[in-house]
């Protein structure tokens, strides 16, 4: 592949990865406003199937903010993609996810819930705005990064 | 020390009769790269900025200034 062609196709991966990213996190976040998970504090350590599938899909979402958009296109395409410019959004969008798991984390422990929450349903609620927060702004600056003009 | 990064590297590309890919080519980054320093949305590595110089045939302090 020349590096012309390599720069085009690079160009295309980005916009799919931004858009593809935006969209996959939008889907999560609103599976939790439609279906959340159930989480319990009583009896038996047991929150329902959905609260694992959650921190499975928390999970693989947050692996996009990593440098591997472009994997299957080879090394000269995958170092285009994931450029200077692209870890640096990905460390801003990180960044800003950090200060929205600290916002809500201090404001949950000087506010405490009016019942008693769970260890893993206090991170769910601290875990999921955060990956909402970092991934629709990586989403947002790649996307600006990649506009003409 | 609150200076901003100017640059006129829309004008030197334009210039040579360059696209941003063409430009992109030369120095070996991605069409994005040149994009956000166009657009003053990224502030290049020193070793980006030297590239960018050698492939426009100009210097840093032609291509970049502190406004």
């Amino acid at each position: 592949m020349n590096s012309q062609n390599a720069i085009e196709l690079a160009d295309r991966v980005s916009r799919r990865r931004a858009r593809g990213t935006a969209a996959a996190t939008a889907v999560f976040l609103a599976i939790q406003v439609v279906v959340p998970p159930v989480f319990r504090t009583e009896g038996i350590a047991y929150s329902g199937p959905r609260s694992y599938m959650w921190a499975v899909n928390a999970a693989a979402l947050l692996m996009l903010l990593l440098p591997v958009g472009g994997y299957i296109f080879g090394r000269q395409v995958r170092a285009l993609v994931n450029d200077d410019v692209s870890r640096h959004n990905s460390r801003t969008a990180a960044a800003a996810g950090f200060w929205v798991a600290m916002a809500i984390s201090l404001g949950m422990y000087a506010f405490p819930a009016g019942r008693m929450l769970s260890a893993a349903e206090a991170l769910y609620y601290v875990v999921t705005p955060t990956v909402g927060v970092a991934l629709l702004g990586f989403a947002w600056l790649e996307s600006r990064a990649l506009r003409d003009g | 020390m609150g200076d901003q990064l100017g640059n006129r590297l829309r004008e030197e590309r334009a210039r040579r009769d360059l696209t941003q890919a063409q430009l992109a080519e030369l120095v070996g980054v991605s069409r994005k790269t040149i994009n956000t320093v166009e657009n003053g949305v990224f502030v290049p590595s020193t070793v980006l900025a030297l590239r960018l110089a050698k492939a426009l045939g100009t210097t840093v302090e032609a291509l970049f200034q502190l406004r």
